[in-house]
């Protein structure tokens, strides 16, 4: 092997290093905000995360646009919450809507379907009380598979255009439990189906005016001509044409106005609304007019969406959680620093500021990724950088091991860390990427918080390698120049050293027995 | 200086394991001994199958879908029972919750409470109702009903996440193969993962036989143990291949021989990586569960604890031994396994009369040769590697 590999001029690399560092930290400070902290997770900080995961009629996966049109229609309704800093995130087939703080409560109901579509009303039956027995809790328990098979069965009997089927699904359909079908029902074909309340069952004919036709709703207090609260709608002109034809061509008939699959209201059409305009009355209060409004103002979602996680933390059990994660990652370090000292002596300073220095640098490019990408430090990410002081202190280990080997065969500390490092750095460098691209699939492929997690153990197993090849190789170089570094009693090499030294002696023995 | 002469065993005996262990010639015959590690091995994997099969996992939240509180365990009124939690869940939803646990040390503890899937609405009651009834005391000693966190789950959240990280997991198995096939030898990579299988199976294994409760951190936990079980197999396999390059171009040890000597020479370095590795997590497991009692970090802590213990363990007493017995499939290295036992006999022969077995100077590394049959420690008569002096 050459002699000059591994030889390598020591200050260069830490001021490459100390250029690193610095151009980190004037991005942090004179970059942005200049808030030199990073993005916390609500579960740090406390907060409001819902995550909710697309439905599709067929099971296949929906489709890219209907995600991103289903994620800035739920923006909109985040940010109609007026909490600062709220926002809607696509992961994978989910959106995640987070809201800081306090107030986030009603993040909860912004994934409902809301579809809403108007058809005209067959027939109309009171719903009678449902027979005991069947409770709604039936429906909870249900498996994903059977829930497909349930729709599958709803559409069959509920949506069929055979008027023998239709009367004995009229019959059957019990307006007390949970609609399968519900948000899932196929426009194109009839429905039977009930009332919000429950009251009253429906057959339907197929959709004749969709919700996205609609262009505002609001709320109306009680006026005169309505004893309650309504909601007005204004249709978008080629909806205004169409509900106009409608309206003409049916007076005297019902229409209905399915929110869901569910009839929110089924009024009798009186006479031909020419206007654009239509009112939708029932049993509403302020709150739940307002809350109609809303969703259909803010249009229907192209995407049924189960909610798959809400969770609210509170603040308190946030910051307690973030403190959980300091003092763990703490007590690690704390503990990683004192074996390696007791182990390493010299060597583990090297390593304990090599952490540090990698510590350093991760929480800088963490400041930076969370102001310019968005990333968030959660719990979960947290545990990833946990987890990956060991891998960062692996680096290290490696090479001093190597160090050892070399040096147990009879070398100098000093004329050992070239060659220890031309093979640590192989070792290092595959096994960081096996551990990188393991944290890479998870990162591209899991969901949920895995992906915190990954990315951080992927982001420290990267800046792992800028910190040994620029810092602790560099230093270890340094160090073995320098004569009281090196010495036994400061490396902590003492037992090995004595050991390289019999091995010589006896090759020494050896050879001149033979020579002899 | 008289090192290595079978006379000396006794007074070279003051070196203690772990010294041996430290100055990495610890000959410890690990490979030699592979069938034994192949039985235990073998049976824990099949205790762990059987468990898998027949017991399960106790599946959390996360799985069954429910909806989870979370408070703190005092109130204006002083501390708050599990009783009373219970009192005032029932009022506010007509059924008795769950569980109700008080979980966590110190200022920290909190009151969990896990029920079947509440609605929006009933989540409200039973906040309003443990709010009046309980007064929980925020951080600043102040009852608010803000400090009452809540997360609802549903059935197929668990599920999904499970097959998300199936999927990652088909994906990082054809790339790590595909990775370690052209990184190592075809043999390594089969033994590295059969290793990374074991740690796996052996993972899932303890926790359905334990019983911890799967998370989706556990799930999560799970992915992340694969890199840190291939990481070690691969500093392993390292050496093992630095110390066969050109062995079969010389008789001075065989392949088994020159493994096993790897997996002592780098030893140490398992054992450090590991405790080093392991010492964060360890203390994350303590925080986790001491101080915040359940979630995310001590699910994560339990699993990397399970996982990265089985992944030394793999990568010692199963990679190496079976990367043996695939190479020594190979008919080359079973010729080279037996010249050099012909050629051992020969210098046996021939030092019968004198003390001093010196052979010519050797090739690869250094100290320990770890399979030696010879009564006299190897330790001190090791070549140098550098091929520096004339052979």
């Amino acid at each position: 092997m050459a002699p000059p590999a591994g030889q390598i001029r020591p200050g260069r690399y830490l001021a490459i290093f100390t250029l690193i560092v610095a151009a980190l930290y004037s991005l942090v400070f004179f970059t942005g905000d200049g808030n030199p902290y990073p993005k916390l997770g609500i579960d740090l900080q406390g907060g409001t995360r819902v995550t909710l995961t697309a439905r599709t009629l067929d099971g296949q996966p929906p489709s890219n646009e209907a995600l991103n049109q289903a994620r800035q229609i739920i923006e909109t309704r985040v940010n109609g919450m007026g909490v600062s800093g709220s926002e809607v995130t696509r992961d994978g087939n989910n959106l995640v809507i987070t809201v800081p703080g306090e107030g986030g409560e009603e993040a909860k109901q912004l994934g409902q379907t809301a579809e809403l579509n108007f058809r005209k009303v067959t027939s109309a039956l009171p719903a009678q009380t449902p027979p005991a027995g069947t409770t709604p809790q039936a429906a909870h328990q249900q498996q994903p598979g059977d829930q497909q098979r349930e729709i599958d069965e709803a559409k069959r009997t509920r949506q069929s255009t055979d008027p023998n089927v239709q009367m004995q699904a009229l019959q059957a359909l019990n307006c007390a439990v949970d609609d399968p079908l519900r948000g899932n029902d196929d426009p194109k074909l009839p429905l039977i189906t009930c009332d919000r309340e429950g009251e009253f069952k429906y057959v339907l004919e197929p959709v004749f005016l969709p919700g996205r036709e609609v262009a505002t709703a609001q709320a109306v207090p009680p006026n005169q001509q309505n004893p309650g609260w309504t909601v007005s709608l204004d249709f978008k002109s080629e909806g205004a044409k169409i509900w106009a034809d409608f309206t003409s061509a049916n007076v005297g008939q019902q229409a209905a106005f399915v929110l869901d699959s569910e009839v929110v209201s089924a009024p009798t059409i009186q006479a031909a609304l020419l206007g654009g305009n239509a009112q939708i009355t029932g049993q509403f209060n302020q709150q739940s007019a307002t809350d109609l409004a809303d969703i259909l103002k803010y249009g229907s979602l192209p995407l049924a969406f189960d909610q798959s996680e809400a969770e609210t933390v509170s603040a308190t059990l946030g910051v307690a959680s973030l403190e959980a994660g300091l003092f763990a990652g703490g007590i690690g370090l704390l503990l990683v620093a004192v074996y390696c000292l007791l182990y390493y002596r010299l060597l583990g300073i090297l390593t304990i500021l090599s952490l540090v220095l990698s510590g350093g640098v991760v929480y800088g490019v963490l400041v930076l990724l969370g102001r310019w990408v968005g990333f968030t430090l959660d719990l979960a990410g947290v545990a990833g950088f946990i987890i990956a002081i060991g891998i960062t202190a692996d680096s290290f280990i490696v090479f001093f091991e190597r160090l050892k080997d070399e040096i147990r065969e009879g070398r100098t500390f000093r004329s050992s860390v070239p060659r220890a490092w031309t093979r640590a750095r192989r070792t290092i460098l595959s096994a960081d990427a096996v551990s990188f691209l393991a944290a890479a699939v998870l990162y591209v492929l899991a969901v949920g918080q895995v992906k915190g997690f990954a990315f951080t153990l992927g982001m420290s197993t990267v800046l792992d390698l800028v910190v040994v090849f620029l810092v602790t190789h560099p230093l270890v170089a340094l160090a073995s120049k320098s004569k009281f570094l090196s010495k036994p009693s400061v490396s902590g090499l003492g037992a090995v050293q004595r050991l390289g030294n019999q091995n010589r002696a006896a090759r020494k023995a050896a050879t001149t027995a033979k020579e002899a | 200086m008289k090192v290595t002469t079978p006379g000396t065993e006794g007074t070279r005996r003051r070196e203690s394991v772990f010294h041996r262990l430290y100055v990495g010639t610890g000959a410890f015959d690990i490979v030699g001994k592979r069938a034994r590690w192949y039985v235990s091995l073998g049976l824990l994997v099949l205790v762990c199958i059987g468990s898998i099969g027949f017991k399960g996992f106790n599946l959390g939240i996360d799985f069954e879908g429910g909806t989870k509180l979370q408070m703190p365990a005092v109130g204006a009124q002083g501390p708050i029972s599990d009783g009373q939690v219970q009192d005032a869940f029932r009022e506010a939803v007509g059924r008795p919750a769950e569980t109700v646990q008080i979980v966590g040390t110190g200022a920290n503890q909190t009151i969990q409470i896990r029920t079947e899937a509440l609605d929006v609405e009933e989540v409200g009651a039973v906040k309003q109702t443990l709010f009046t009834q309980l007064q929980p005391l925020d951080a600043q000693g102040r009852p608010s009903e803000q400090v009452i966190s809540d997360s609802a789950v549903s059935g197929t959240w668990g599920g999904e996440i499970t097959q998300q990280a199936l999927i990652a997991l088909g994906v990082f198995l054809v790339l790590v193969t595909a990775f370690l096939a052209f990184y190592f030898e075809k043999w390594m990579a089969v033994a590295a993962l059969v290793a990374l299988l074991h740690d796996v199976v052996v993972t899932a294994g303890v926790y359905s036989l334990i019983g911890f409760e799967v998370t989706p951190s556990t799930v999560i936990g799970l992915l992340t143990i694969l890199g840190f079980s291939l990481y070690d197999t691969v500093v392993v396999f390292d050496k093992v291949k630095e110390n066969t390059r050109g062995l079969l171009g010389l008789t001075r040890r065989t392949y088994p021989e020159a493994a096993n000597l790897a997996v002592n020479q780098t030893l140490m370095r398992s054992i450090n990586t590991s405790v080093i590795a392991l010492l964060p997590v360890a203390g994350l497991l303590v925080v986790g569960a001491g101080m915040l009692g359940v979630g995310m970090l001590r699910d994560l802590a339990l699993v990397q604890l399970i996982g990265m213990t089985a992944g030394v363990i793999s990568s010692i007493f199963l990679a190496t031994p079976l990367l043996v017995d695939l190479k020594m499939r190979e008919s080359k290295y079973r010729e080279h396994e037996v010249k050099v036992r012909q050629r051992r006999e020969r210098a046996a022969a021939k030092a019968a009369g004198e003390d001093v077995p010196e052979e010519a100077p050797k090739q690869a590394v250094s100290a320990g040769a770890g399979t030696s049959r010879r009564p006299s420690r190897p330790a001190g008569k090791s070549g140098r590697p550098t091929g520096k002096r004339r052979r």
